[in-house]
């Protein structure tokens, strides 16, 4: 199986480590037949129909801050000049447009090609186009990473809740919001949480879409289209983000046995994005960058899950995780 | 859960702290007490007392104990849920606002109790109100907090609500 990896930052990088410390694995299960055969940043690419060795990859881009020799203007051109069967589409998101990740995901899924993405923006966008063009296509699109980074909770609804009927999902969706309102918990104002976030690299240089809650929206978004089979977009999303919290009132839940944590939730008729006030002992009221989802379904009941939402080789983990699932499929 | 009891106790010194200490012992809320000297039946004296608890597995709790303690419950009655709901409202805001605001949504739904908590107001002049609500009906929640959303999105105050 021959993987293009679109996206060689953080996420892109951790894959081909996964790729590479899984070797014997995939040997195993499915033969020589899974090799890495193009790989492009947003600049640079490289492509080996013979396949590419994941580590030197890594090292590549470490040492020259670019994973390929050639250049680049058109990433679609990139695309169709090698055989590829996988894309796996992790440049960054672009929640406006959807960016280029949706280019190159519609343009793999109208080559017939399957797609792993983390990519929220094209998800929260197109959503229902996409998986009517992967349909059409018979290809695959999976998604496992793109809500939750480790934290496997689509393919926990898609597969072991299959038969249930799932009534609510509400939960932690964003690390960096989590990070900030547990150290607003032991007392920190919210400027000095978000500057310590950023300083340690869980907040992006401008904070808005996490702290503004449009990150947990998109994947509000996601799990309302993915889980609930709903129709919608970003926008139909009622959004509150963190920056009118104060201490004050941090201290006013806490002298209530409360912490505050910024909940994205969806039912059947919900998409809500907003800090809520959560018991202490509760599931939800998880510290750090942690990510927190409790899923309420009708036979098994709450179900808790709780992961790392971010990070290198976390994000990694679920995309390793759909992409066996690709392959297990096509070998059937 | 807002519960009416009639019991009957032993007309005895402490009878009546010993049937009324158990309802704390189920982390429960005296509400009302009447003790009846006049109603006695088999040398018992009649109590009727008004309670909450946080819900029916308490009551058992409650009840057991009481039986324990040779206290006979004539009648359990006037049994009501209330669904109880916190809310933080961050801004520019008065106590009389919030009292206002908190009139206002008793006219919109049957309102149990109120318990209103302020911060002291910080350098740009914002302050925090807690204000724990119990209503009779759980769709009084969802009005409450439709009015208190849209309350708030006017005042530009920032609305926060229990899970």
């Amino acid at each position: 199986m021959r993987i293009f990896i679109a996206g060689f930052g953080t996420v892109g990088q951790g894959l081909a480590e996964v790729l590479d410390s899984r070797e014997i694995f995939f040997k195993k299960r499915y033969g020589d037949n899974v090799k890495i055969v193009g790989v492009m940043d947003s600049k640079t690419y490289v492509t080996d129909p013979e396949g590419l060795a994941p580590m030197d990859l890594v090292s590549r881009k470490a040492e020259t801050k670019r994973v390929g020799s050639r250049t680049y203007t058109d990433a679609l051109e990139v695309l169709d000049s090698v055989d590829y069967d996988i894309l796996v589409e992790v440049s960054p998101t672009n929640y406006e447009t959807g960016g280029q990740g949706l280019k190159n995901i519609v343009h793999a899924l109208e080559c017939g090609k399957d797609v792993i993405t983390t990519n929220k923006g094209p998800l929260a966008i197109k959503f229902g186009d996409l998986i009517a063009l992967a349909r059409r296509n018979r290809c695959k699109l999976k998604f496992e990473g793109s809500v939750g980074g480790a934290m496997p909770i689509i393919n926990l609804c898609h597969d072991n809740l299959v038969g249930e009927k799932i009534q609510s999902i509400r939960g932690i969706l964003n690390g960096t919001c989590n990070y900030i309102l547990s150290k607003m918990d032991s007392g920190q104002p919210f400027e000095q949480a978000l500057k310590e976030a950023q300083q340690l690299g869980y907040a992006e240089a401008d904070p808005t879409g996490d702290v503004g809650g449009y990150d947990s929206a998109c994947k509000v978004v996601i799990l309302a289209n993915s889980v609930f089979g709903r129709n919608v977009t970003f926008s139909d999303v009622s959004i509150t983000g963190i920056t009118g919290i104060t201490e004050e009132a941090i201290a006013l839940a806490k002298s209530r046995n409360m912490v505050v944590r910024l909940i994205g939730e969806v039912t059947d008729t919900k998409l809500e994005v907003a800090p809520r006030l959560v018991p202490r002992g509760h599931p939800l009221a998880v510290t750090g960058t942690l990510n927190a989802a409790q899923i309420l379904s009708d036979l098994a009941g709450p179900i808790t899950i709780t992961g790392r939402g971010a990070g290198r080789l976390e994000t990694a983990s679920a995309i390793l995780s759909d992409l066996i699932s690709v392959l297990d499929d096509r070998e059937e | 859960m807002i519960v009416n009891a009639e019991l009957y106790v032993k007309d005895l010194p402490g009878q009546l702290v010993g049937s009324l200490e158990p309802i704390s012992m189920v982390d429960g809320n005296i509400m009302g007490v009447v003790h009846d000297r006049e109603q006695i039946v088999n040398h018992r004296i009649s109590l009727n007392v008004t309670f909450e608890v946080e819900d029916a597995t308490q009551l058992r709790r409650l009840e057991d104990i009481w039986k324990s303690r040779d206290i006979i419950i004539s009648s359990i009655g006037s049994v009501y849920s209330t669904f109880s709901m916190e809310y933080l409202l961050i801004g520019r805001i008065t106590a009389s606002y919030i009292e206002r605001l908190m009139e206002e949504a008793s006219q919109a739904v049957t309102v149990d109790s109120v318990d209103i908590q302020y911060s002291s107001k910080n350098h740009d002049e914002k302050r925090t109100a807690m204000i724990s609500v119990k209503v009779r009906e759980e769709n009084d929640l969802d009005t409450l907090d439709r009015f208190l959303r849209s309350a708030c999105r006017e005042g530009a105050i920032t609305y926060i609500r229990g899970l």
